[in-house]
């Protein structure tokens, strides 16, 4: 057999437009958003004055992400907690879509770009709310004038580390994996090929995605908020 | 659907990224308003009773206080209105028992005096009554005596005279 590794399926082209394709990753990630939806309205369904089990699980995420957000960033910047709680779990869910039989959302570099653009984007508007457009266009002069390129680079490297490193682990995770099971069905076809099924790919791989899939998901999930939150809170200096 | 159609492992598109965004944009509002609202109000809300509790427990508390200083207050009006009356009473009692002093010694006395005149009324009484006597045997002893024919009315008045020297 010769493992394929792919991009994301590709169902049908929107207005028949060739430009517009549907893809796995979307599909995917419109299933994360209904599991999400039906989450938070699960954990917000019914709330009491005093907290009991779901409702105390929702409270303790909201004040953990406030937490976190404080810490992080600084004293008040709590209006981005619900964009941070939005890339935690469409990032952590994304990944651990691959859990239930479907393809990975953030094994796409586009939906990473896409997260990456925004914190670009809310870094830039940040700096220059609280500086100036001038006091923006200077920043890229500091500490001398000689350093804009560099400067420049480096804003523009942001997204595009922030958005390949999240792609790159998720999208190895899953190239490992997929060579892993081809690996093993070859194995299992050479050694045991009496067999109707191939006995080797049970197990193995389920070891190597508890850190593939699980550990890299929650990482990466974490690094990719964390680097969100420190860069837009360093907007502010 | 179109069977076997796949993307380049890695490719970057402006639609993908667009329907990311919007995805994006979507998944934020729903978090927004199905979980950080409804658990911020509802912190509100519990913040709010915790405060309400604490301002109804410290009027309370304020109330409390004013209640005991009023009722110390009274309290000790109280023992000070006692301390007046028995005071009082005291001193009335004192001066009501020096003025029946004053007044049993006064009706004494005015009995003492009373009882001095009488016995010198009665002693002068009974004096007169002895020198009308004494006159009297007087003049009949001297009657006795001479025998003669004298003047009793004279006889009376020499010895009136008498004995007034005399007394």
């Amino acid at each position: 057999m010769d493992a394929q590794i792919t991009g994301p399926k590709v169902y049908f082209y929107l207005f028949g437009n060739e430009s517009m394709p549907i893809t796995e990753t979307m599909r995917n990630y419109w299933i994360v958003m209904a599991f999400i939806l039906l989450l938070c309205v699960f954990l917000t369904h019914r709330m009491q004055k005093v907290p009991k089990g779901r409702q105390a699980l929702a409270e303790k995420a909201v004040q953990m992400i406030d937490d976190l957000v404080d810490s992080t960033m600084g004293e008040g910047f709590r209006s981005f907690s619900p964009y941070i709680m939005t890339l935690l779990m469409s990032s952590l869910l994304g990944s651990l879509a691959t859990l239930f039989w479907m393809r990975p959302v953030t094994a796409d570099l586009n939906t990473t770009l896409g997260w990456a653009l925004i914190t670009f984007a809310l870094i830039t508007i940040n700096k220059i709310k609280y500086h100036g457009v001038g006091g923006y266009l200077k920043g890229f002069l500091e500490p001398i004038f000689v350093m804009a390129p560099l400067n420049v680079l480096s804003e523009v490297a942001t997204p595009i580390s922030m958005s390949f490193r999240h792609f790159g682990n998720m999208a190895g995770g899953l190239v490992i994996s997929t060579l892993l099971l081809g690996a093993l069905q070859a194995l299992s076809h050479a050694v045991l090929g009496f067999l109707p099924v191939p006995l080797l790919q049970i197990g193995i791989p389920g070891i190597l995605s508890l850190y593939f899939d699980c550990f890299t998901a929650a990482m990466q999930a974490f690094i990719f908020s964390m680097l969100t939150m420190s860069y837009v809170g360093a907007a502010k200096d | 659907m179109l069977e076997g159609i796949t993307q380049e492992f890695v490719t970057i598109g402006w639609w993908p990224i667009v329907v990311t965004l919007c995805n994006t944009l979507i998944t934020f509002l729903i978090i927004k308003k199905f979980l950080f609202k409804p658990v911020r109000k509802m912190m509100a809300a519990r913040e709010e009773e915790v405060q309400n509790m604490y301002a109804v427990a410290e009027k309370a508390q304020t109330e409390a206080e004013n209640l005991r200083s009023e009722y110390t207050e009274r309290l000790s009006k109280a023992k000070e209105e006692a301390t007046e009356i028995v005071g009082s009473a005291t001193r009335r009692a004192t001066v009501r028992s020096e003025e029946i002093l004053k007044e049993s010694s006064q009706q004494a006395a005015a009995m003492m005096k009373k009882a001095e005149t009488t016995i010198e009324m009665e002693r002068k009484k009974a004096m007169n009554e002895l020198k009308d006597e004494i006159a009297g045997l007087s003049v009949m002893i001297a009657s006795k005596v001479v025998e003669r024919d004298v003047n009793e009315a004279d006889h009376e008045r020499f010895i009136e005279e008498f004995i007034d020297k005399v007394g």
